[in-house]
């Protein structure tokens, strides 16, 4: 992104503390967002004053930066929404706990929606205890009654796993009804 | 007297802040109908069609909004001075959005002038 150059000293320092300040509320975001984010502001500012004299730099600048508000302020929906977005598209849980985090005072609707996606996660991982510790990892029941769906260190007498690797099938189809739902939660929370 | 004067200011400028905030995408998908506008020009144009005023703040989230919901499509086109500007024009969806909403708010005020007749 290309820095405005202003002719007055006072006039620059403003505009460069807010971009920092910009920069810094946007620097959770992916590269690209950033840019798109910082090169949207730039490109206001640069509008909106650079037909104005030197003398009245300061002043339009004023006026400019106060109209579009603080960032920290004005930002904070659209990077919460713009994080959530990189969240599910990467899935990776970094961006998951940052989105999380950012949205966690938009509504129950956001930890719903980590709590779905946690569960994804820990079925994706008994699959992999499955075959790490195949014998303490299944669907064990006791004496013909439900006991454990997961990964138990206590097997007492009279528990039977009934899946075998099955399981992992089990698990794995799980995860797929978890992550549909999960697509379905992110799309309704988008829409509101 | 004055605390009833005052109460209903309140109420008043409330309601016009509410109506503000539910009209602003209207206006915007109506003015981006004609042709596209950048962000800083968008606002220019809606201060001299309306008397509304609009926090820049408040405008490029709403933008940003339009975007993802793929109403508006935006793209940067750089400029002698080597800083881009950001047009923004109606998506395909978003002609279509329009013509809807032009037909509740047709139908609103139609509902509105009986009323008050």
């Amino acid at each position: 992104m290309k820095r405005i150059l202003f002719n007055n000293p006072t006039a620059q320092r403003i505009y460069d503390d807010y971009i920092a300040r910009v920069n810094r509320c946007v620097s959770i975001l992916s590269k690209e967002d950033q840019q798109e984010l910082l090169m949207e502001f730039n490109s206001h500012i640069y509008e909106a004053t650079h037909n104005v004299s030197p003398e009245d730099e300061v002043e339009a600048l004023m006026n400019t930066l106060d109209k579009l508000g603080a960032p920290e302020v004005v930002l904070q929906l659209t990077v919460a929404h713009k994080k959530v977005r990189q969240a599910t598209r990467s899935f990776n849980p970094k961006h998951v706990v940052e989105a999380i985090y950012l949205n966690i005072f938009n509504g129950v609707g956001y930890f719903i929606w980590g709590m779905i996606y946690l569960l994804v996660l820990a079925f994706g991982s008994l699959a992999i205890f499955k075959l790490i510790a195949p014998g303490h990892t299944g669907f064990f029941l006791k004496d013909g009654h439900y006991f454990v769906f997961g990964y138990t260190s206590h097997l007492p007498d009279g528990v039977t796993e009934v899946l075998g690797s099955w399981f992992i099938v089990a698990v794995i189809g799980l995860m797929g009804v978890f992550y549909s739902l999960n697509t379905v939660v992110f799309r309704l929370l988008k829409g509101k | 007297m004055y605390y009833i004067c005052c109460m209903n200011n309140e109420f008043v400028q409330n309601w016009f802040s509410q109506v503000k905030k539910g009209t602003l995408s209207y206006i915007i998908l109506i003015i981006l109908d004609e042709k596209e506008y950048y962000g800083y020009e968008l606002v220019q144009e809606i201060k001299i069609h309306t008397t509304l005023e609009v926090a820049e703040g408040t405008l490029y989230p709403l933008l940003n909004r339009l975007k993802t919901e793929g109403i508006v499509d935006s793209k940067w086109i750089e400029q002698e001075s080597g800083i881009p500007r950001k047009y923004y024009t109606l998506s395909k969806d978003g002609r279509e959005t329009l013509t809807e909403m032009k037909k509740i708010w047709s139908a609103l005020g139609t509902a509105i002038q009986k009323i008050q007749k």
